[in-house]
């Protein structure tokens, strides 16, 4: 039998459980991110663990990628 | 002068990408030329972040959207200037210094939004409310308890209060490192340390594959 009021919303499970290794602060994926935005442009293929670990975990951090691709790719978002 | 879709495709580099550096280093008028012209830049990223970002301040008429674009490209040129030796060329000089600018406006318009609200520190899980809409609410009721009582024992009082205010409230990192006088890289390590435990946790009582790097839900 299962008791409703203690389960979690999927998406908080999971946002809770993120494996964020390897680890990479905000101010190193900052430093690194006009950099990777524009391999990425370069090349759609083109992966970095560290740095796409840290924008899956850090919405900040994203949303700054996301910003800096649309606006380079002359994107108004 | 009102703040409009700001991706305007007409607007080029403002100075040959290898003069950008050596101009703002130099000095006389053609350093201010060069300051006028990187302003220009960063405040065609603080208006697209801002235009971006609007949704957030429903409230705010053009012209207050258009002062925090100008605002935010102000503090962007400061932090810029401050940065400018450690510019490698590894990137177009306007696509680093855009980024500058995106942060800036990012942070501004997050701040402008909860200047008002309460940032919510809670200590706990069970008061959260899944609500009643069935798709939202996993089936895995033993892997909710887990991690339940994981948060409430397995965790420090600081890294709960912080995971669960990021993860669950959710206030924005860098509204939250403002309220509590730290910065975003501290507050984003705090959560790492707090996820990587939850993990372990879960992998010591099975409910994580340790080999994996995908969570169990």
């Amino acid at each position: 039998m299962t008791d409703p009021s203690v389960n979690l919303p999927a998406a908080i499970l999971d946002s809770l459980l993120l494996d964020t290794s390897p680890y990479l602060s905000c101010d190193e994926c900052f430093d690194q991110l006009d950099i990777y935005v524009e391999r990425l442009r370069q090349d759609p293929t083109y992966r970095d663990v560290s740095m796409q670990v840290h924008l899956s975990a850090c919405a900040a951090c994203a949303e700054e990628a996301e910003a800096l691709m649309d606006l380079l790719s002359g994107r108004a978002g | 002068m009102a703040i409009v879709n700001p991706t305007t495709p007409e607007l080029e580099d403002l100075a040959p990408e290898e003069s950008w550096v050596s101009e703002l280093n130099g000095s006389g008028p053609s350093r201010h030329v060069a300051q006028r012209n990187l302003h220009d830049l960063l405040v065609r990223s603080t208006r697209h972040q801002v235009w971006r970002l609007r949704h957030q301040l429903p409230g705010a008429g053009e012209g207050d959207l258009e002062d925090l674009a100008q605002q935010a490209a102000d503090d962007a040129l400061i932090a810029v200037l401050a940065k400018l030796d450690t510019f490698e060329g590894r990137s177009r000089f306007s696509t680093w210094v855009y980024k500058f600018g995106l942060l800036h406006a990012g942070v501004a318009v997050r701040r402008q939004a909860w200047r008002h609200r309460e940032v919510a520190l809670p200590d706990t899980l069970d008061s959260f409310d899944p609500g009643s809409s069935p798709e939202a609410i996993v089936q895995a009721n033993d892997l909710s308890r887990a991690v339940r009582d994981l948060v409430a024992s397995g965790l420090t009082p600081h890294q709960r209060r912080v995971t669960l205010a990021l993860l669950v409230e959710p206030v924005p990192i860098d509204v939250l490192a403002e309220r509590l006088g730290t910065n975003r890289n501290a507050l984003y390590k705090t959560l790492h340390d707090a996820r990587q435990r939850l993990r372990a946790g879960l992998i010591i009582a099975g409910y994580l594959d340790g080999s994996s790097t995908r969570s169990a839900s």
